[in-house]
């Protein structure tokens, strides 16, 4: 199944989407700041990432940026899952290659089907 | 009052007439702690009401939060640039920008950044609303992650004031925060800042602070405390509890009666307009973050605008205080010669009606018990010295007034490390607590005299040079930041 | 030394009415301050005492309410197959002796609104059901009627994040009432909750919105369903407190209503530029191509700040009629900020006819007004 990586610094959601998304039998692997999510990244392959846009030590723009200018890890598909409401940081978040974006609160249906969504549209990708 | 009856008439009348004048003084100076004390308790009880039903999400999340740049000068940082740059980009904050000035560095702190953040010069129109010294270029980050980014590269002015009066003419947002690019900021820094800005029916809020406290032994990580301990260093110690006194008591109280001297230089946020229509920083002054502020309390008196200064408890910023004597001398005497330079400058607001509070509470105020009582201290001591070579001490009396003073400063220190307790827990352990509460003990006889010198040397040093050469000289030998002020307590 | 001191005070105690006055108060400022500095001491251990006890209760209860939130709500089986009101949730952890507790009720109440500022849809149906179910709506409404004004405000909110509806009769005097912050609560729990006329004290509202109330304000009003948005322009015509009018400003350019277009219009003859050139904005932000002919017209007359409102406006309205007042203004006025926004409007009309005149423009132009136009074109400065 596939690998998920979930950045957020707010424990309460962190644990939250764990348990939904592991429900659906994803594997997922949490961290609470940009750096930790750096350091996962570089030892380990990731299918996609859920990531919030304001945390400690890096932000998710920095996180979509870092992902997008490594050949390694394009293919990443990522998610952002954010309280931020302003258009320019919704814009700018699209513009460094976020493939969705989800604004807080969230409906966990939702979130559900537009990973399994886009893990679908990598998976045809792949295949052509 | 008088128990040396049998003294010449005019030595009779001479002491008797210094003794009351100083000890009015020193009764209102303790009168004024009290009321401080009452007033910051006040302050505080009431921001921690708000405190515990607010939600900052909410402004995190909203369009209609108001943009706030940060200005950050940097000289010569090229070993710790890097991770202060990142922790400010990451403030919980949906709308601002960082402000980066290489005050002519002559390290690779702007290669270094430029390397780090793909930094590339652009054709930046720059409008100098302020007047500064050159500006060699403004660079931008190509990368999107970094798009809050904005590096201003000039000459050196030496001064921290020329180096923010770049950032703020480069800025775009109707705020900025002006702080040292080693200071550690907050997350909640910004959204924290930015509400008594939103929140005042009548007045205009041009200025809001926060406490400031020291960073010498926290476990910083990458730009970010991950611990907090409280100052192992000697001097160190002493400066936290300064801070804390002066912030939670003293700031915190002034606020309350909108009184508030001065929006500290390490960590404060303006309303952009009034500055630049106040002129800016002043490169020219020692203490310039106060000077400042009076001229913006002037201007705002002169055309009308009801406004106002507001502080919060809650600590936002860490700064590295000194730890060397050498250091700690030069800051001090820097803050004296400010403050004698501005309360001279501004010496018509002194009891002038027309500057309402400011003319009638804070100036007189900071003259009296901020400037003056170095001076008055120290002639008390020489007094006093005088009165032993003479064998006219009752010492008995002079042991309990001293015995008085120092319970008073004990109690009122004491006061404000329980005020800052009551806003928030900053400390880990009780040990940390005694740690600097243990300095009250110990102030009167280590710190306190050594302010008291090197404040005397400030006004002294600035007298001489207003005589003998007034300009630009003025600055030479003290061109390296010292921490930011936490000034008037 | 210390003998003589001891005798001293013995001496003081004895003689303490014969002494001098400023003795006199030097001795009793003594105990004063000794006893001051012994209490807060005294304080300073207590409430360290005390928050670490309160700190160790809550760590050790907040994972299990998180636990039984979790079991009871994220992973329940039956969301998504049975429609939220019939989800039963399993009694046993629910009867659990804790939750008696009233600490431990609040702390779940905190919790359940973590996550309901984390989720919607069914998940937060269930969270206000299980809300419901715990009986912690009763909580809340306790809390409302003590004389604490803060306890009150947090009462309010309570029901407002779980959508619990209040009465009228509770929530119509806290909106008036004497604290700000309370009345900016209260408001915005009536937006909410009430179902038929949400929006009815902006016709009484006497004292200011502040911008900081405005944003949860904002937040509730552009985020709660179902609720009927009015047409603001109502109150931009007949409200006489300004920070209403300013805050239905920007309600109307949130959602477009460009019928209000004319009753914003009516607003550039007010006297007061600030408020003048939040009109100015809001016109601009609804594109009102209407508007655009008498922003041009009154613009000589402004000061700066809606000056540079109307440029903004002129180019985000973008009709293309203006381009030579634009390019006017760039080229001949002293002032900086007009020059730099109208050279941002004249880009921001990104057709044909502006890439001419821009490219005209930067061959003719000085050199300071060149960088200008660069700066404006430049996608890595905003």
């Amino acid at each position: 199944m596939a690998n998920i990586l979930v950045v957020e610094d707010d424990e309460i959601m962190l644990k939250a989407i764990k348990n939904i998304l592991s429900k659906d039998g994803y594997n997922v692997i949490l961290a609470k700041n940009g750096k930790e999510a750096f350091d996962k990244l570089e030892h380990a392959d990731y299918d996609l990432v859920l990531s919030d846009l304001m945390m400690p030590y890096a932000n998710g723009l920095e996180v979509i940026s870092r992902l997008r200018n490594d050949p390694a890890k394009k293919h990443v598909s990522i998610i952002i899952v954010s309280s931020v409401g302003n258009e320019e940081t919704i814009t700018e978040a699209f513009r460094l290659g976020a493939d969705d974006y989800l604004k807080k609160p969230i409906m966990a249906g939702e979130l559900l089907i537009r990973i399994r969504k886009l893990l679908a549209n990598r998976t045809v990708r792949h295949s052509l | 009052m008088f128990h040396w009856l049998n003294w010449g008439d005019v030595m009779y009348f001479l002491s008797g007439f210094f003794e009351a004048t100083v000890y009015t003084y020193g009764v209102i100076l303790l009168l004024l702690y009290a009321m401080l004390a009452i007033l910051s308790f006040t302050n505080i009880r009431l921001y921690q009401k708000k405190d515990s039903y607010t939600d900052y999400k909410v402004i995190v999340g909203s369009p209609l939060a108001p943009g706030v740049s940060v200005i950050a000068p940097a000289f010569n940082e090229g070993l710790t640039i890097i991770d202060n740059v990142r922790s400010l980009l990451t403030f919980d904050y949906p709308k601002y920008e960082v402000i980066i000035i290489n005050d002519g560095s002559t390290d690779d702190t702007l290669e270094k950044v430029v390397r780090e953040f793909s930094l590339e010069k652009t054709d930046f129109a720059y409008n100098e609303k302020i007047k500064t010294k050159e500006v060699r270029g403004i660079y931008k980050s190509t990368d999107e992650a970094y798009a809050k980014l904005i590096i201003v590269d000039k000459e050196n002015g030496k001064a921290k004031a020329d180096a923010t009066n770049a950032g703020i003419n480069a800025s775009s947002f109707p705020y900025f925060l002006c702080t040292d690019v080693d200071c550690i900021l907050h997350e909640q820094t910004l959204q924290r800042l930015v509400r008594p800005a939103m929140e005042d029916e009548t007045k205009r809020v041009i200025a809001v602070g926060a406490t400031l406290r020291i960073a010498n032994s926290c476990e910083i990580e990458n730009g970010v405390i991950t611990k907090i301990n409280a100052p192992r260093p000697f001097l160190a110690r002493f400066q936290e509890m300064e801070y804390i006194r002066a912030f939670v008591l003293g700031k915190m109280g002034w606020s309350l009666i909108n009184a508030v001297p001065n929006v500290s230089g390490g960590l404060g946020m303006f309303d952009k307009e009034i500055v630049i229509k106040a002129g800016g920083y002043d490169p020219a002054s020692f203490g310039e973050d106060m000077e400042l502020m009076m001229r913006m309390n002037r201007y705002c008196y002169d055309n009308k605008i009801p406004s106002a200064i507001r502080y919060i408890p809650t600590t936002l910023c860490w700064t590295e205080g000194p730890t060397s004597l050498k250091v700690f001398m030069r800051q001090r005497t820097r803050w004296g010669r400010g403050l004698y330079q501005l309360m001279l400058a501004h010496r018509k607001m002194f009891m002038n009606p027309k500057y309402g509070i400011v003319g009638m509470v804070v100036f007189p105020y900071n003259f009296l018990f901020e400037l003056m009582a170095p001076v008055v201290e120290f002639l008390g001591i020489i007094y006093y010295i005088l009165l032993i070579v003479y064998g006219q001490v009752n010492w008995p009396y002079a042991i309990i007034l001293l015995i008085f003073v120092y319970t008073y400063s004990i109690a009122i220190s004491t006061l404000a490390i329980l005020w800052d307790h009551i806003n928030a827990k900053y400390y880990n352990n009780i040990w940390d607590v005694l740690r600097v509460s243990s300095m009250v003990l110990i102030e009167m006889l280590f710190y306190h005299p050594l302010i008291v010198v090197f404040a005397l040397r400030g006004y002294f040093f600035q007298m001489i040079n207003k005589t003998h050469t007034w300009g630009n000289m003025q600055r030479k030998g003290f061109q390296k930041k010292g921490a930011p002020k936490p000034a008037a307590a | 030394m210390w003998k003589d001191l001891s005798d001293l005070l013995w001496q003081a105690y004895e003689q303490f009415g014969f002494l001098p006055l400023f003795i006199q108060i030097a001795l009793i400022f003594i105990g004063l301050a000794i006893l001051a500095t012994l209490v807060a001491y005294g304080s300073i251990l207590f409430r360290r005492w005390q928050g670490y006890v309160y700190e160790k209760r809550v760590n050790f209860i907040t994972p299990k309410i998180e636990d039984m939130i979790t079991e009871q709500v994220l992973l329940n089986e039956q969301l998504g197959s049975v429609p939220v009101d019939d989800i039963e949730f399993d009694p046993v952890p629910l009867s659990d002796k804790i939750y008696k507790k009233p600490w431990v009720r609040q702390i779940v109440i905190d919790v359940l609104i973590q996550y309901r500022k984390n989720f919607r849809g069914e998940v937060g149906d269930l969270l206000r059901k299980l809300y419901i179910d715990m009986g912690l709506p009763k909580d809340s409404f306790d809390k409302m009627k003590t004389l604490k004004w803060e306890r009150k405000i947090k009462a309010v909110m309570e029901l407002t994040q779980m959508d619990i509806p209040i009465s009228d009769v509770t929530i119509l005097p806290l909106t008036n009432s004497q604290n700000p912050s309370l009345r900016a609560a209260a408001r915005n729990a009536y937006i909410q909750l009430s179902k038929n006329d949400p929006f009815k004290f902006f016709d009484i509202a006497t004292e200011p919105l502040l911008p900081w109330d405005q944003l949860d304000m904002f937040r509730i009003i552009t985020t709660t369903k179902d609720i009927q948005i009015p047409n603001f322009s109502r109150w931009v015509s007949y409200s006489t407190n300004k920070s209403v009018v300013s805050f239905c400003l920007k309600l109307i350019a949130h959602y477009d209503q460009k019928s209000a277009i004319p009753a914003v219009m009516d607003l550039l003859n007010n006297k007061d530029h600030y408020f003048r050139a939040d009109a100015i904005t809001c016109l601009g932000k609804l594109s009102a191509e209407m508007a655009e002919v008498r922003l041009v017209k009154i613009y000589d007359h402004q000061p700066l700040i809606c000056q540079i409102e109307i440029l903004r406006a002129v180019g985000q309205i973008a009709s293309g009629k203006y381009l030579e007042f634009l390019k006017h203004e760039f080229s001949y006025s002293s002032n900086f900020d007009i020059r730099m926004n109208a050279a941002r409007a004249i880009i921001n009309h990104d057709s044909d006819e502006s890439r001419v005149i821009v490219n005209e423009l930067m061959n003719t132009t000085y050199e300071e007004n060149r960088i200008i136009i660069k700066h404006c074109l430049n996608p890595l400065i905003k």
